[in-house]
C-alpha cells in the first residue's frame, strides 16, 4: 500500500520535470492502463475473452468529437467538454449495455470472434457515414477545445487510478466475488441464484466507461482523430495482450503488463530507431509472451517467490 | 434478367473463393480447437510466393505450385512444433486466449517482413497478381473471368479431397474423432501431437496452394491477411465448424450478399455485409446453419 502511494506521489510531481515528448508518452500510457484495466475486468474477474475494448475507447472518442462540433453545444461555454464528456460516456455505456444482451450469449471462441467484430463495425460506420464522422479523412477538435498535454497527463492519471482501484474494489467485493463466480462455472453460479445476464451486463458497461473517457481524452488532446488512429484493431488487442504479459485477475497485472509494453516500445521506436517495421518488433512480442508465460507475470511461480512482491502483495 | 443472371454468376465465382479461404480454416479449429488468426496470413504469403516464382523468377506455373508446396510443408512442421505444440497441453480457456495472442503476433509480423521485404527487394509496388489465367469465357451469354471457373473448379476438388480423406481413411477417422471428443480421445490413447502435426501442415500447404489460385482472380496486398482471416471466420461460422461441404454454401451465400450489396447499396458497404452476417448468425445461431457438422 505505502509503494502504491509513493508511486502515485512521484507521478503527480513529474511533470514540470518531463519534456514535451515524455510528457506525451507517459499520457498516452496511462491511456492504455485504462484499457488494460478495464479488459481486465472481463477477462481476469469474468472469464470471457474480449477483443472489443477498442470499440469503446474509439466509440467515446467519435462522439465526443461529433458533438463538440456542433455550434449549439459550443455555445454552452464552460459546459461545453462536460456536456460531450457525459454524453460520450452514456452512448458507451448504452452501447455496452445493448450489445451485452447478444453478446454473453455466447462463451470462449464465440464471444472473442462476436466482440472482435464491433471494432470491424464501428470502423466501417465511421468511414462510410461521411457527413457525420468525415470518413477516411477524420474529424478535428476546434482549437479552443484542444486539450493540453500538461492536463491530460493528470486527467489520464486520474483516470487510471480510478480503474486499477476498481479492479481492487472487484477483488475485494460481493460484486467482484459474484463476477469470479460466474468464471469458475456459470452454470453453478446460475443455479444458486446470480442472475448471470445481470452481472455480465454490469461487467460490460463497468468496463467500458473509463474506456470511453480514455477516448475523449484521447480525442481532445490529439485534436484530430480518423477511423485509422481511434478505432484501428490495435486498440482491442494490445489491452488483452498487456493484462496477459502482467496476468489476468490480478489487480497489479494490468499495471506490469502496459509498462513493459511501453518501456520496449519506447526504447525500441523512440530511440534505437531500428531499420524494421514496428509491427514486426510488435508480433514477435506478442508471440513469444502467448508462448513462454500463458498465465503472466505476477502468477507465475518464479515471480511470486521473489521479495519484491512479496512486498507489493502485502 | 441477363443482369440478374450475370449478378448470381459472379456472386457464386466470389463465394467460390470464399470457400476456398475458410475449408482449412474449418477443419483446423473442429479438431486442434486453436483458432489460427494468421491463416489469412498464410494465404497471402502463399499468393506472394506464386508471384515471385512464377513471375519474377520465370518458373513454370507447376513447378512454382510444387516449390511453393514444399516450403510451406517445412514452415508447417516448424509452425506446428513451435507454436501448435506448447499450446495444445493447456486448458480450454489458457488453449484459446494462448492460441488468438500466438498466432495474431505471428500473423502480424508475417504480414510486416513481406510488406517490408516485397518493397525493399522485389517490387516498389506491393501488389500480388498473376495474369495467368486472364482469359474469358462465356457462359449462355454471361461473361465470366476463365480465372474465377479455374478457382471453382479447385476448391470443388479440394473440398471433395479432404472430405473424402476425413470420411475414408483411417487418419481422417482419427481426426473426426479428436473434433467429437477431445478428451475421449485422449483416453482411448491417441496421440493429438501426430495427429495435428499431419492436420496442419495439410491445412497449410492447401492454404498457400489456395493463395496461389486466389491471385489468379484477384490482386492481393501484403496487409489483407487479417482481414481475409475474418471473412474465413464468417464463412466457417455460417457453415458450421467443421462443416467442409457446408463451406461451399456458405461462401456463395456470401458471395452473393455482398454482391447484391454493392449493387443496391453501393459497394462501399460490402465490407459490413460479411461483418453484419457474422454478428447475425453468432447470435442467432452460433452453431451455423448447415447442422452439426460432418464429424
Amino acid at each position: 500500500m505505502a509503494i502504491a502511494v509513493g508511486v502515485i506521489a512521484g507521478l503527480c510531481v513529474l511533470p514540470p520535470f518531463l519534456s514535451s515528448s515524455w510528457l506525451l508518452i507517459m499520457f498516452l500510457s496511462f491511456v492504455w492502463l485504462v484499457m488494460t484495466a478495464n479488459y481486465d475486468v472481463l477477462d481476469g474477474f469474468l472469464g470471457y475473452i474480449n477483443l472489443g475494448q477498442g470499440a469503446f475507447f474509439g466509440l467515446g472518442a467519435y462522439v465526443a468529437t461529433i458533438l463538440i462540433n456542433v455550434p449549439a453545444i459550443q455555445k454552452l461555454g464552460r459546459l461545453t467538454l462536460i456536456v460531450t464528456t457525459v454524453s460520450a460516456l452514456l452512448v458507451a455505456a448504452l452501447f455496452a449495455a445493448v450489445m451485452a444482451v447478444p453478446l454473453f450469449r455466447l462463451k470462449g471462441l464465440y464471444f472473442a470472434i462476436g466482440t472482435l467484430i464491433l471494432i470491424f463495425l464501428l470502423q466501417v460506420l465511421a468511414l462510410n457515414l461521411g457527413p457525420l464522422t468525415g470518413g477516411s479523412y477524420g474529424l478535428y477538435v476546434p482549437p479552443v477545445f484542444f486539450m493540453s498535454t500538461f492536463v491530460g497527463y493528470y486527467l489520464a492519471l486520474v483516470l487510471a487510478i480510478v480503474s486499477v482501484a476498481l479492479n481492487f474494489y472487484l477483488s475485494r467485493s460481493a460484486l467482484g466475488l459474484a463476477f469470479r463466480c460466474i468464471k469458475a462455472d456459470d452454470a453453478a453460479a446460475g443455479s444458486i441464484g446470480l442472475n448471470l445476464l445481470k452481472y455480465q451486463t454490469m461487467a460490460l458497461v463497468i468496463s467500458s466507461l473509463p474506456t470511453a473517457a480514455a477516448g475523449v481524452l484521447f480525442a481532445l488532446n490529439s485534436g484530430f482523430i480518423d477511423p485509422t488512429i481511434a478505432l484501428g484493431v490495435e486498440r482491442s488487442l494490445l489491452p488483452p495482450l498487456m493484462a496477459i504479459l502482467g496476468g489476468a485477475g490480478t489487480v497489479l497485472g494490468p499495471v506490469f503488463g502496459t509498462a513493459i509494453v511501453r518501456i520496449i516500445e519506447t526504447v525500441f521506436f523512440h530511440y534505437l530507431r531500428l531499420p524494421i517495421p514496428s509491427m514486426l518488433f510488435f508480433g514477435i512480442t506478442l508471440l513469444a509472451v502467448a508462448l513462454c508465460i500463458p498465465e503472466g507475470l505476477l502468477k507465475s511461480p518464479r515471480v511470486r517467490r521473489l521479495a519484491l512482491f512479496r512486498a507489493l502483495a502485502s | 434478367m441477363a443482369r440478374a443472371l450475370e449478378l448470381v454468376v459472379s456472386g457464386v465465382a466470389l463465394g467460390g473463393i470464399y470457400a476456398l479461404l475458410a475449408f482449412a480454416l474449418s477443419l483446423t479449429i473442429s479438431t486442434t480447437r486453436i483458432l489460427n488468426v494468421a491463416h489469412g496470413v498464410f494465404f497471402v504469403w502463399g499468393g506472394a510466393f506464386f508471384v515471385l516464382f512464377s513471375q519474377h523468377l520465370k518458373l513454370h506455373p507447376a513447378l512454382a505450385i510444387l516449390i511453393l508446396t514444399a516450403c510451406f510443408f517445412a514452415f508447417a512442421l516448424v509452425f506446428q512444433w513451435g507454436i501448435v505444440r506448447p499450446l495444445l497441453g493447456r486448458s480450454v480457456h489458457l488453449l484459446l486466449i494462448g492460441s488468438i495472442m500466438a498466432t495474431f503476433g505471428l500473423g502480424l509480423s508475417m504480414e510486416s517482413a513481406l510488406g517490408y521485404a516485397w518493397v525493399t527487394y522485389v517490387d516498389p509496388y506491393p501488389v500480388f497478381t498473376s495474369s495467368l489465367a486472364m482469359f474469358p469465357v462465356a457462359l449462355g451469354g454471361v461473361a465470366l473471368s476463365g480465372s474465377r471457373l479455374v478457382i471453382l473448379g479447385f476448391v470443388l476438388v479440394m473440398v471433395t479431397g479432404f472430405h473424402l480423406f476425413l470420411q475414408k481413411t483411417f487418419l481422417g477417422k482419427g481426426a473426426r474423432a479428436m473434433a467429437q471428443n477431445f478428451d475421449g480421445f485422449l483416453v482411448i490413447g491417441l496421440n493429438p501431437y501426430r495427429l495435428s502435426r499431419i492436420l496442419f501442415t495439410l491445412a497449410i500447404m492447401a492454404t498457400a496452394i489456395s493463395g496461389a489460385f486466389y491471385v489468379l482472380a484477384v490482386p492481393l496486398n501484403p496487409y489483407e491477411g487479417l482481414p481475409l482471416t475474418l471473412k474465413g471466420f464468417t464463412v466457417v461460422i455460417l457453415a458450421g465448424v467443421g462443416n467442409l461441404p457446408a463451406t461451399l454454401v456458405a461462401g456463395a451465400v456470401l458471395g452473393l450478399a455482398e454482391v447484391a450489396t454493392s449493387q443496391f447499396l453501393g459497394s462501399i458497404w460490402a465490407p459490413a455485409v460479411s461483418l453484419a452476417i457474422l454478428f447475425l448468425v453468432l447470435v442467432v445461431k452460433p452453431t451455423g446453419f448447415f447442422g452439426k457438422g460432418v464429424y
